[in-house]
């Protein structure tokens, strides 16, 4: 019989036990409550053969791994946050019994049940710009490969190479303008929002978005407010065509569990 | 909505919830966002921080991180895309077709000052091209 671990996934408030009942942990495990002074935490019975130190060395270096346990302790947390205010904690969160686990809930109490209070009836959102791929100015070589310059001309290279200059200041100067609109879309959008951070831009390969992603935006966002917030997503969205927009959410607030939101 | 994106299929989705679209958003909030609370499996922090970096820096620039050597999602099958070959293949070609250009200005005007200046601007050009 193998070792095993308790996996914490969250931390609300009065989460009824029977709403983890259709939900799969991480590893493919039930989820269940554990409830503690007001407080309930989310855990599984995770086997430490895959997630103890040594295993955990090697499976988080596999990217197919590291996607299903990720995608796994996100489904948790949002099915949490659909039953009220959620705090998740960090992935691989891992106690060794339900006593370990209530010691840590009893240590982190005051900062937990602040961290409700602050986030209740908010949820966080998304929003991104990315500036659609340049096919025509990026791919100088191919175009030009189609008509050779004329020669017998003296210079045919730096004419070449002048053209490639052209077309790579004709996209810096888009890229300097596209900076400028994310600026702006975020200070707007800061407005309607409790909080906003401005995240990492997103490598296409990871988030699917083909392009230049040059706003990755995260809002926490009052639930009541959330209409008029993606109504003025929409609103810029149109008033911005050259640059596509995304809005994803509600999502639990993950990027505004920590610290002080305002 | 407005977004233009056609929201990509959300593995993994056992309800109506509303799912993170991507695996980046599902990355960078687990990993990175969340309470931080000292479990009693301690994963070896260097190695953490190792996935970290790796992860960042595939967020934020794939060819930075190729060209400090971490390609390790090169060879994963979820994460290989032929667009790291594309461009060096671009670039093989762009490096050739300068040279022709140059072999070709060159026969015009025979060996003389102009094509010799132009040999450090066209390497420092395709080295652009290399980055973008």
């Amino acid at each position: 019989m193998a070792e095993t671990g308790r996996y914490l996934y969250a931390v609300t408030r009065d989460l009824r036990p029977q709403a983890t009942a259709d939900v799969a942990g991480v590893g493919g495990t039930s989820v269940e409550t554990l409830a503690h002074r007001g407080l309930t935490a989310l855990v599984s019975t995770v086997s430490l053969d895959e997630f103890g130190e040594e295993p955990l060395r090697r499976n988080l270096e596999e990217m197919a791994w590291l996607e299903r346990t990720a995608r796994a302790h996100d489904e948790v947390v949002r099915l949490a946050a659909e039953h009220g205010a959620t705090a998740p904690l960090r992935m691989l969160t891992i106690c060794r019994d339900d006593r370990a686990v209530l010691d840590r809930l009893d240590e982190m109490y005051d900062d937990l049940v602040a961290a409700l209070a602050r986030i209740e009836g908010r949820h966080e959102w998304s929003v991104k710009l990315v500036l659609p791929p340049t096919s025509t100015t990026s791919k100088p070589p191919s175009s030009t490969a189609a008509t050779p310059p004329p020669a017998g001309r003296a210079g045919g290279g730096a004419a070449y190479l002048r053209a490639k200059k052209a077309a790579a200041q004709l996209q810096r100067e888009s890229q300097d303008s596209a900076a400028r609109t994310a600026q702006e879309v975020y200070d707007e959008l800061s407005s309607l929002a409790v909080a906003g951070r401005r995240l990492r831009p997103q490598d296409p390969r990871l988030s699917g978005l083909p392009g230049t992603m040059t706003l990755n935006a995260a809002y926490l966002v009052d639930d009541a407010c959330s209409d008029s917030f993606t109504s003025a997503v929409t609103r810029l969205a149109g008033s911005h065509p050259e640059i596509q927009v995304r809005v994803d959410g509600p999502w639990p607030p993950y990027s505004f569990i920590e610290g002080d939101p305002s | 909505m407005s977004e233009s994106f056609a929201r990509a299929p959300a593995p993994n989705t056992q309800s109506g919830r509303v799912q993170p679209a991507n695996l980046a958003d599902v990355l960078e909030r687990v990993l990175d966002k969340g309470i931080v609370i000292a479990g009693d499996i301690r994963v070896n922090l260097l190695d953490i921080e190792l996935l970290t970096i790796k992860i960042r820096l595939l967020v934020a620039s794939v060819d930075k991180a190729a060209e400090m050597g971490i390609d390790w999602w090169r060879t994963d099958p979820m994460l290989n895309s032929r667009a790291a070959d594309d461009v060096a293949k671009e670039n093989q070609q762009l490096r050739r077709r300068i040279e022709e250009l140059e072999g070709s200005s060159a026969r015009a005007v025979g060996p003389g000052d102009e094509v010799q200046d132009e040999e450090p601007q066209s390497a420092s050009t395709s080295k652009e091209r290399e980055r973008g």
